[in-house]
């Protein structure tokens, strides 16, 4: 009966393998375009913020997110707690969306606390 | 056989509970459907029409879902028997409902083959409604079993989850398996992949002596003294058969016939 480590292994493998390949991919859990027009020059920033973690929440940061002047587009990735903001760059830049972003946090009080962004990177 | 098997349900039941404790404890924000393969089935849909995914789902959901499909084509369900901690809890309770009233129930044949099909009832209703009236959330998680009890009434979670979950772990107490036989959704969906799953147990007729202990010993009634291979969709490979088989080479796993 040494078939019978056949099953272990295989569970062993493809459990490894499952995490490998999920990191291989990424599909956005949210895209939400503003309905704003298009400027001819659109940058990109990321945000880490722990309190995205599904769809709803995603809507959540959109929300808060659209009282921001300058927003193109919000895209999230729930798995990594990301969200890429597209902005007008004649109208805002990375820092002041954080700022307003938590400025609007604080607004909201504790409910909101975990929509703190964590890092910020620009990708333009 | 059996240690081995034991062994590894129980390092998965323990990281599921060590996830719930971390989770209960305010440690996480991520709960047991993290690690779901059931949700990568419901992500397909808004994966392919909307290219986003659904409520908390990710891609490590997708990928189990893959994996747990590629195992299934291997090595039959062997999943229901050696990972699914939701299978572990079902076997132990099923074990310790005979030790207490002595034996175990069955539907007899007829209406149990007709109940084993509510699990694409369930199937087609969860994915169904999780797509139109939950409108993407994962609403199912309200009567899924195997979430209410490792979030211990996580979010989405209500009272009447909790009358579920112990009306199931009750039947489950008197009939093997009750949930994995009968409603399932996961199991469903591996059907037919574990009909022509590779590893099987093969039966030797010139050494079995036709006692029938596998078949009595069988949570998922199939006939296997009957058999030269089982190829029935709902062996979850637990080798039970073959520990209790007292002839020697009567039943052994098989690849394929080999
Ligand atoms: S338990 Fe073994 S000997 Fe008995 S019927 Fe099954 S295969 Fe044959
Ligand atoms: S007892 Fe044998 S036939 Fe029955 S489910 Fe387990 S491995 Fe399959």
């Amino acid at each position: 009966m040494r078939k019978v480590i056949i099953i272990p292994t295989a569970i062993a493998v493809l459990v490894v393998a499952a995490f490998a390949t999920a990191n291989l991919y990424r599909v956005p859990t949210l895209v939400f375009p503003f309905e704003v027009e298009r400027p001819a020059e659109v940058r990109s920033v990321e945000y880490i913020v722990e309190g995205v973690r599904c769809r709803g929440t995603s809507m959540g940061f959109v929300k808060m997110t659209a009282e921001i002047p300058g927003m193109i587009s919000v895209t999230t990735y729930a798995r990594n707690n990301s969200a890429i903001v597209e902005y007008d760059p004649t109208l805002t830049d990375p820092d002041s969306i954080r700022e307003a972003f938590e400025a609007l946090v604080e607004r909201e009080g504790v409910r909101y606390q975990y929509f703190r962004a964590l890092s910020q990177r620009d990708i333009d | 056989m059996r240690v081995l098997r034991a062994l590894v349900q129980i390092a998965f039941l323990a990281g599921t509970v060590a996830l719930m404790v971390r989770g209960l404890a305010g440690l996480t924000p991520n709960t047991c459907e993290a690690y779901c393969p059931f949700g990568g089935v419901a992500a397909l849909f808004p994966l392919a029409r909307y290219g986003q995914y659904t409520c908390r789902l990710t891609e490590l959901n997708v990928s189990l879902m893959v994996s747990v499909f590629v195992l299934t084509i291997a090595t039959k369900k062997s999943f229901c028997s050696w990972v699914c901690p939701f299978g572990t809890v079902s076997e132990w309770l099923s074990r310790a409902g005979r030790k207490v009233v002595g034996r175990s129930f069955h539907l007899p044949d007829r209406p149990d083959r007709l109940a084993m099909n509510l699990r694409y009832v369930v199937l087609v209703g969860a994915l169904a409604l999780t797509w139109t009236v939950w409108k993407g959330d994962l609403g199912f998680r309200a009567y899924d079993p195997f979430y209410i009890l490792f979030t211990w009434g996580g979010h989405g979670t209500a009272a009447f989850s909790f009358y579920i979950l112990f009306a199931i772990l009750a039947a489950a107490v008197l009939v093997p398996f009750f949930w994995c036989r009968y409603l399932c959704p996961l199991g469903a969906v591996m059907d037919p992949l574990s009909r022509y799953g590779g590893l099987r147990i093969r039966r030797n007729p010139e050494a079995c002596t036709d006692c029938r202990e596998c078949d009595r010993v069988c949570p998922h009634q199939i006939p296997i003294s009957q058999e030269i291979e089982v190829t029935a969709r709902n062996c979850t490979n637990c080798l039970e058969c073959v520990v209790e088989c007292p002839e020697k080479g009567a039943l052994e796993l098989s690849c394929y016939g080999k």
